[in-house]
């Protein structure tokens, strides 16, 4: 479960000062799919990275399995960065000179998997993005929605708890975005895994269990499907 | 993350920017091949001038000599007031011999015959030659064509004789000459040291064929006796005069004996001491200078390869912000990012390292066209690599790289990763 209590965020300082997160508060269940919806600048973006830690909002409180991530320190975010979530980015950023393989691998050699461990994971992950036959090709050789279900295999391949996608159907037609949202929704539901999408995409919106709205840094409503 | 991920990571990141990382490799390698050239050609040099001090003489020993009077206070010192003047002490006696024998670490005193053959042969029927007859007193090693030594001494009734001089006694080689007999005759000698009719004849068998080395600092061939048979020769010769008198001696140190003290000690009753310790020490000192002065310039090469390393990991630092984003928002650690770019420029300092090793090496193999340029012996080799030397090259090669990335793989270890994710 991830409990959202009062977080605020505010960029620059004084007169310049700008609340990005005004007292937002929610509750999402383990095993959710849940959509962070609103206009561009509204703070999507900063409420993922509050709740991935990798921003730290100066009010508020972030737990997860009973742990206020906001009061952890540095090795311990890196530890429940690299154990406990994983991350799909608007823009890929998968490392166009490095083989498929080694893409995947970056997230377990940072855990510290043991190396005999990780050959099995990496093809199972690459297995179900379909691209085993192109492991040993450089990611930079790939089409637009191979490179995201590459960078969807690098985020599956370490077994998170949470999965974090920025608009990642945003650079992609809607066909090869259908085929990532498939993914990233049979990953959902196969594995029990808590799915949170951050979209302007209607129809993506409609297929998670809640949808958040947010607006000017402060929710606007919440919205179940069940 | 473990080492061997981040060395791979490392390696893989320098081999996608080949062309960058050959040219700031080269830099390194440029400083390490003067650096391993300048301490090769230093080594090369000091084996040489061990070489040749060996052959030229026992640096264990002393020649000591009478004191010359020096001028005083810019003035010469007038004759006959000085208590040791020229004229009236120019020569050792026995008694020297016994005050020097006295002091402390000295093994043996030795006076240096100055003998003066009037002429070589081989006998009846042979020719008649001049030439030099040395007595070999300290054990300065001899390298030998023919014959043996014992511990570089001759044995009595023996004679070494040069090489150069085996034609002139009709041998077709040297090894035909051992075993032959050399026949010299010593004129008796008046007290101011000239030849009066009177002779003798000794004769010699040859023991050893000698020749000299290009490192031999003054090689004159000549014909080498034993000190029992030079002394019964000098006293011959001096009988006119008396035969207690020598130019000088040479002392023989007990082992271990530090030569400079004994020098000193020497010198200070009021003798004149030479040690070829001492021309090995100025010849060293050269070579050391020279060395170090070519490290200098290494030196200097290596400091300016440092900029470019510096230069060359920030600007990877800024091209791969990216990577560095998204290996932090992965939950890599900073101490992580920082290895993983420290590892890089060690990888360029491990290449630059090898690279001037082994063109230096490379260059090792002109050692013949060197000693044949510069009109030395077959065989000498002025540039002497050390295994020891270049591992310890490269590792400082590689020490000075990570130290050179350290301001870089700091600056991306401290990269926001949102703010680097952010650039596109
Ligand atoms: N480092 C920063 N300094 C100042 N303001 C910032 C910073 N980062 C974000 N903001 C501001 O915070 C607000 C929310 O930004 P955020 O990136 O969360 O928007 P978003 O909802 O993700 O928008 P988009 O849909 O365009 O991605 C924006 O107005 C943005 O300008
Ligand atoms: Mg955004």
């Amino acid at each position: 479960m991830i409990e959202v209590k009062n977080v605020t965020k505010t960029y620059g300082k004084k007169n310049n000062a700008f609340v990005a997160l005004d007292n937002v508060s929610f509750t999402i269940p383990d095993g959710a799919s849940v959509a962070i919806l609103g206009k561009s600048g509204s703070g999507k973006s900063t409420l993922m990275h509050a709740i991935s830690g990798l921003d730290k909002p100066e009010k508020g409180e972030i737990i997860i399995d009973g742990k206020n991530i906001l009061a952890l320190n540095q090795k311990a975010i890196d530890k429940f960065r690299s154990r406990t979530i994983s991350f799909i980015f608007q823009s890929f950023f998968v490392q166009a000179n490095e083989s498929c393989y080694d893409n995947v691998s970056l997230p377990l050699e940072i855990s510290g998997t043991a190396v005999n461990r990780r050959k099995k994971r990496i093809e199972d992950a690459l297995t179900a993005v379909e691209l085993l036959d192109k492991k040993k090709s450089r990611a930079r050789d790939l089409s637009g929605g191979q490179k995201q279900r590459l960078a969807v295999a690098r985020a599956i391949v370490g077994n998170p708890r949470i999965l974090f996608a920025d608009e990642p159907t945003g650079n992609l037609d809607s066909a090869t975005g259908q085929v990532v949202e498939d993914l990233l929704f049979g990953y959902n539901k196969d594995n029990d895994v808590t799915l949170i999408v951050v979209t302007h995409d209607p129809d993506l919106a409609k297929r998670c269990d809640i949808q958040i709205h947010i607006k000017d840094g402060k929710i606007e409503s919440i919205e179940g499907n069940e | 993350m473990t080492t061997r991920d981040i060395l791979r990571r490392a390696r893989r990141s320098l081999a996608q920017a080949k062309v960058r990382t050959i040219l700031t490799s080269l830099a390194i390698a440029v400083g390490a091949f003067t650096v391993t050239l300048a301490l090769a050609a230093g080594e090369g040099g000091r084996q040489y001038t061990e070489e040749m001090v060996k052959t030229s003489g026992d640096a264990g020993s002393l020649n000591v000599y009478p004191k010359r009077i020096e001028p005083k206070n810019d003035k010469l010192t007038e004759y006959g007031t000085a208590e040791n003047s020229p004229s009236q002490r120019n020569t050792l006696s026995e008694s020297d011999v016994a005050k020097i024998k006295k002091i402390d670490g000295v093994a043996n005193v030795q006076p240096i015959y100055d003998i003066q053959p009037r002429y070589v042969t081989r006998g009846d029927g042979y020719k008649k030659y001049v030439a030099a007859v040395n007595v070999k007193i300290h054990r300065t090693e001899m390298k030998l064509s023919a014959g043996s030594l014992d511990d570089n001494r001759i044995p009595i009734g023996g004679i070494s004789v040069s090489e150069e001089l085996l034609s002139s006694f009709g041998f077709s080689n040297a090894t035909s000459a051992i075993g032959q007999k050399i026949i010299i005759n010593f004129p008796k000698l008046t007290a101011s040291g000239e030849s009066t009719e009177e002779s003798f004849n000794k004769t010699f068998k040859i023991a050893a064929v000698d020749h000299g080395t290009d490192a031999t600092l003054y090689y004159q061939p000549s014909l080498n006796i034993s000190v029992d048979d030079g002394k019964e020769v000098y006293d011959y010769q001096m009988s006119g005069s008396s035969s207690d008198k020598y130019d000088g001696v040479v002392v023989e140190l007990k082992d271990g004996v530090d030569v400079k003290n004994a020098k000193e000690t020497i010198a200070g009753q009021n003798y004149e001491v030479y040690s070829l310790q001492d021309i090995r020490e100025t010849l060293l000192q050269m070579v050391n200078i020279a060395q170090w002065g070519m490290v200098a310039f290494g030196a200097l090469a290596i400091l300016a390869s440092i900029f470019g390393i510096i230069n060359t990991q920030y600007i990877s630092v800024l091209e791969r912000t990216q990577q560095i984003g998204l290996m932090k928002a992965l939950g890599a650690r900073k101490k992580d990012i920082a290895r993983l770019f420290r590892y890089e420029a060690a990888w360029v300092g491990f290449l630059g390292g090898v690279a001037g090793t082994v063109l230096a090496l490379l260059v090792g193999f002109a050692n013949p066209l060197i000693a044949k340029t510069l009109g030395l012996e077959k065989g000498v080799e002025l540039l002497v690599f050390q295994p020891l030397t270049s591992l310890i090259l490269i590792i400082v090669m590689m020490t000075i790289a990570i130290s050179a990335g350290y301001f870089p793989s700091r600056k991306a270890a401290k990269l926001d990763p949102i703010e680097a994710l952010r650039t596109e």
